[in-house]
């Protein structure tokens, strides 16, 4: 829903089936963009006389005002003659790829869509708020210049479309979580035993499951910040008094406190992730929330493991982006047909993945141990920084695209 | 005479003694003005105080960078870069896309559509059409660049190294130094704010900040010159740059550097923070003396108007302008001194404020030279222990090659390097 920001979404519970515009930062790694050339000759309604076309998108008339256009960039501006909201896609008239939207256009309002277009037959499409489609009169397109700066048409991810890869996503999720409480068991058994050095291995261990479900902590609720929550403002770890879970015995396990002072959480932790089971297999996953999360794992990781502020003892940051990593290509694993059919560039994806989980793990040592984040080196840390971000840049257009669209 | 001590070994031995010596010096006699230099003119023409035409746009190809001679512009960004490429093939991609970008941006348009198929291309801050505002992108290489990793250790220009920490500097080896500086100017600080991101997330995978200082001129206060925050006009005497065999001799890389290296220039980046507090609580004459110039005017203390010569001809015994003023001793009007002289690009900057409560502000001095050596380092040297050193901390910069500039649109920043 529009009112909850998507950091919000990253840690607390909201299914939210309405549709989220795609913000935050961008996919361009190291691509090359020109300037556009000033805009062609059109011909149509030009009100503000700058080379714009002025164009109608209402229920029994959409598009209007456009009738013929040469190839290259165009200035739409689109006023809602409708009484409700109207969503507007430009798209071609062959194959449903869109070049262009307004979300939620308002009645009586107006706003600019841009796209540089080829040659093709496009048509406006819009959409009220109950859903009866109109589509606007075909305008094709001929003979234009070649250039490099297309639009990139993108046919749109329908809910339909998400609901296979919801499954699919949510059927590896299902087969985690006994991994899950078979960790956070042997967390608790090592605790009982006294044993410091194995309660921080299984700690790390069942953490590490934890950190790969990352698409799924919007569905868990109330269950991820019983399990993962982190200290509230102007507290840590072991002084937030509502805190539970991996951090607060994190905050046992890595100071002179005694040992049994985490047992309570451990078993209040298997208890949790006990309920999380049981909850789970009666939860629906949002198909929104795969693509979203997709870009976001990381986006958090970028944002609060890379400034170890959610480290609370263990210095084990590096085990949680490499979980992070890895839950990041689960979210996308369902997700690549769909990616594949829309121009999606996987390979140069795939490659920063894997260059990000080889530094990354470049940090655990020989005997499983990992290097804290304080201890790298100002290059190495710019390593990490680097290849972490571009990896991100390519990870946000996932959101953009598995936006859920109406399919016309 | 008092100028010849430095300040804090004038506090704590001589208490107050000789203060009034430089008095007298003040009644020098005014000397006739000369006309100003054709430099110094083009500076405050194109200078801070001009109207800031949005369209207004700094060609991106030319034989040099664009942000070398032009006068310092309202606002700049100096942003050096650490590369993180692995291979040298990435580095010379990391190149091209920072030419792209850069002449994309310095020449202004629509920015790339990405419909539905990602987040917006641009950041939005300059609306939905870029304006290139006087953008000058000026991209230069470090030592750091030249080692082991992308093979180019033969070809670095002569003299580029690391900065040496001088005889009164406090270098902060985290904001010193780095594989690349980007030298970003524009009318305004959005424009130049725009271009930093836009490069950054352009280039995220293969180059990280390592430190950023950004920059600003003032406008005329109230003519001439642009002061820096010490209240100093400052750029007054700078070399012709409207003279291009002056140039050439002066600025430009030529014998003794590799083939790639021609039409680059040795860029000098020291930021320097002023002790702003401590020099607000000292006497005008005394601050005058150190500088050699009235501050009101800018003009030398043996004359009358900002551009006149100082006449040392007519000063030898620093009466009037102390033999260790900064001036002075930056350029005693020698003929090796002329031959020698720099071309320099102030900026000043504000940082805010330290642990002590004290502004934290000063200079973001630059200077192109042909030969480092023999140009900046020799007039640094000559700097050493100057009186203005107690009121001033250099801690940042570096030494760097401004690249070659961008002939045709094939070309890009640093090709003559990497396919050399
Ligand atoms: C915070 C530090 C500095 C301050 C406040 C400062 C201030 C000034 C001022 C007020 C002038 C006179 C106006 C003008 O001609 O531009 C000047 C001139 C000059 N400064 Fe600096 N300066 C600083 C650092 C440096 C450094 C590091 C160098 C070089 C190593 C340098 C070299 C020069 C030169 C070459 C001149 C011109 C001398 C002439 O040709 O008469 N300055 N400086």
């Amino acid at each position: 829903m529009p009112t909850t920001t998507r950091r919000a979404r990253l840690r607390i519970a909201v299914i939210c089936a309405a549709v989220v515009l795609a913000a935050g930062a961008g996919a361009l790694a190291i691509t090359h963009f020109g300037a556009s050339a000033p805009p062609v000759t059109t011909a149509g309604n030009d009100v503000a006389g700058d080379g714009s076309i002025d164009v109608i998108a209402g229920l029994d008339n959409c598009g209007s005002g456009w009738s013929s256009s040469t190839g290259g960039p165009l200035t739409f501006v689109v006023n809602n003659t409708s009484i409700g909201n109207i969503d507007v896609y430009l798209q071609s008239a062959d194959t449903g790829a869109v070049y262009g939207e307004l979300e939620g256009l308002g009645s009586r309002a107006s706003a600019t869509l841009s796209a540089v277009l080829g040659d093709g037959s496009y048509e406006f499409v819009c959409i009220g708020a109950d859903a009866p489609v109109t589509t606007g009169a075909q305008v094709s397109i001929a003979n234009s210049a070649a250039r490099s700066d297309l639009t990139p048409g993108v046919v749109p991810v329908t809910r339909n479309d998400l609901y296979q890869p919801t499954q699919q996503y949510s059927a590896w999720i299902t087969a985690q979580l006994p991994v899950l409480a078979g960790g956070v068991a042997d967390l608790a058994t090592s605790i009982q035993s006294g044993d410091r050095a194995a309660a921080r291995r299984s700690w790390i261990a069942a953490h590490v499951t934890y950190e790969t479900l990352g698409a799924a902590y919007g569905a868990f609720g109330n269950s991820d910040t019983a399990i993962n929550g982190t200290p509230g403002a102007g507290m840590t770890a072991e002084t937030d008094p509502d805190l539970t879970g991996f951090h607060r015995i994190e905050s046992i396990l890595w100071s002179d406190q005694q040992l049994s002072a985490a047992a309570p959480f451990a078993a209040q932790l298997v208890s949790d992730v006990s309920t999380l089971e049981t909850t789970f297999a009666t939860t629906r996953l949002d198909p929104q929330d795969v693509g979203l999360r997709a870009h976001e794992i990381l986006e958090n990781s970028v944002q609060e493991e890379l400034n170890g502020s959610d480290d609370a003892g263990s210095g084990s940051t590096f085990a949680t982006i490499d979980a992070n990593i890895e839950g990041t290509e689960q979210a996308v694993l369902p997700l690549r047909p769909l990616l594949a059919d829309r121009g999606f560039d996987l390979a140069t994806l795939d490659d920063w993945l894997a260059r990000s989980t080889a530094l990354v793990e470049s940090f655990r040592g020989p005997d499983g141990s990992w290097t804290p984040l304080s201890s790298i080196t100002a290059a190495q840390r710019e390593q990490v920084n680097a290849t972490l971000s571009e990896t991100v840049e390519l990870l946000a257009p996932i959101a953009a695209i598995c936006d859920i669209r109406q399919g016309v | 005479m008092t100028g010849g001590l430095p300040r804090r070994s004038f506090l704590s031995g001589l208490v107050g003694a000789g203060v009034a010596g430089p008095l007298a010096a003040m009644a020098a006699a005014p000397i006739a003005a000369e006309a100003a230099t054709r430099a110094s003119e083009a500076q405050n023409a194109a200078g801070g105080a001009s109207a800031a035409d949005p369209a207004a746009r700094i060609p991106f190809e030319g034989i040099n960078q664009q942000g070398i001679l032009p006068p310092p512009q309202r606002a700049a960004a100096f942003v050096s870069f650490d590369v993180t490429a692995a291979t040298r093939g990435e580095l010379a991609e990391l190149l091209q896309t920072i030419t792209t970008r850069a002449r994309f941006l310095t020449t202004g348009g629509a920015p790339q559509t990405t419909g539905i198929s990602a987040p917006p291309a641009d950041s939005g801050v300059l609306g939905p059409e870029v304006a290139p505002d006087n953008l000058a992108v000026t991209v230069a290489v470090g030592a750091s660049l030249f080692d082991a990793r992308f093979g180019l250790a033969a070809l670095k220009p002569s003299q580029l190294r690391t900065m040496e920490d001088f005889e009164n500097d406090a270098l902060r080896r985290e904001v010193c130094d780095g594989d690349l500086l980007l030298q970003i100017t524009a009318q305004s600080t959005d424009t130049v704010l725009h271009a930093v991101r836009d490069i950054a997330r352009a280039t995220r995978g293969s180059m990280q900040i390592r430190w950023r200082r950004d920059g600003f001129v003032s406008a005329p206060r109230p003519s001439g010159t642009p002061r820096n925050l010490m209240g100093f006009k400052d750029g007054t005497s700078n070399p012709d740059i409207t003279d291009a065999a002056l140039m050439q001799k002066l600025v430009w890389a030529s014998d003794g550097e590799p083939a790639w290296a021609a039409g680059g220039s040795y860029q000098v980046v020291r930021v320097i923070r002023m002790l702003v507090e401590f020099w607000d609580r000292v006497n005008i004459h005394e601050q005058e003396n150190m500088i050699g110039r009235r501050r009101d005017s800018g003009a030398p203390l043996t004359a009358v108007a900002e551009f006149d010569d100082p006449h040392y001809d007519l000063d030898p015994t620093g009466e009037s302008v102390p033999l260790n003023a900064h001036i002075r001793l930056a350029n005693s009007r020698s003929q090796a001194d002329l031959d020698t002289r720099i071309l320099r690009r102030a900026y000043n900057y504000d940082g805010g404020v330290d642990p002590n409560g004290n502004l934290d502000m000063g200079l973001v001095f630059v200077a192109f030279n042909r030969d480092l050596d023999n140009q900046f380092v020799a007039i640094q040297k000559r700097l050493a222990n100057e009186p203005l050193v107690d009121y001033i901390s250099p801690f940042g910069g570096g030494y760097f090659f401004a690249l070659p500039g961008v002939q045709g649109a094939r070309d890009w920043l640093g090709q003559g390097l990497l396919s050399a």
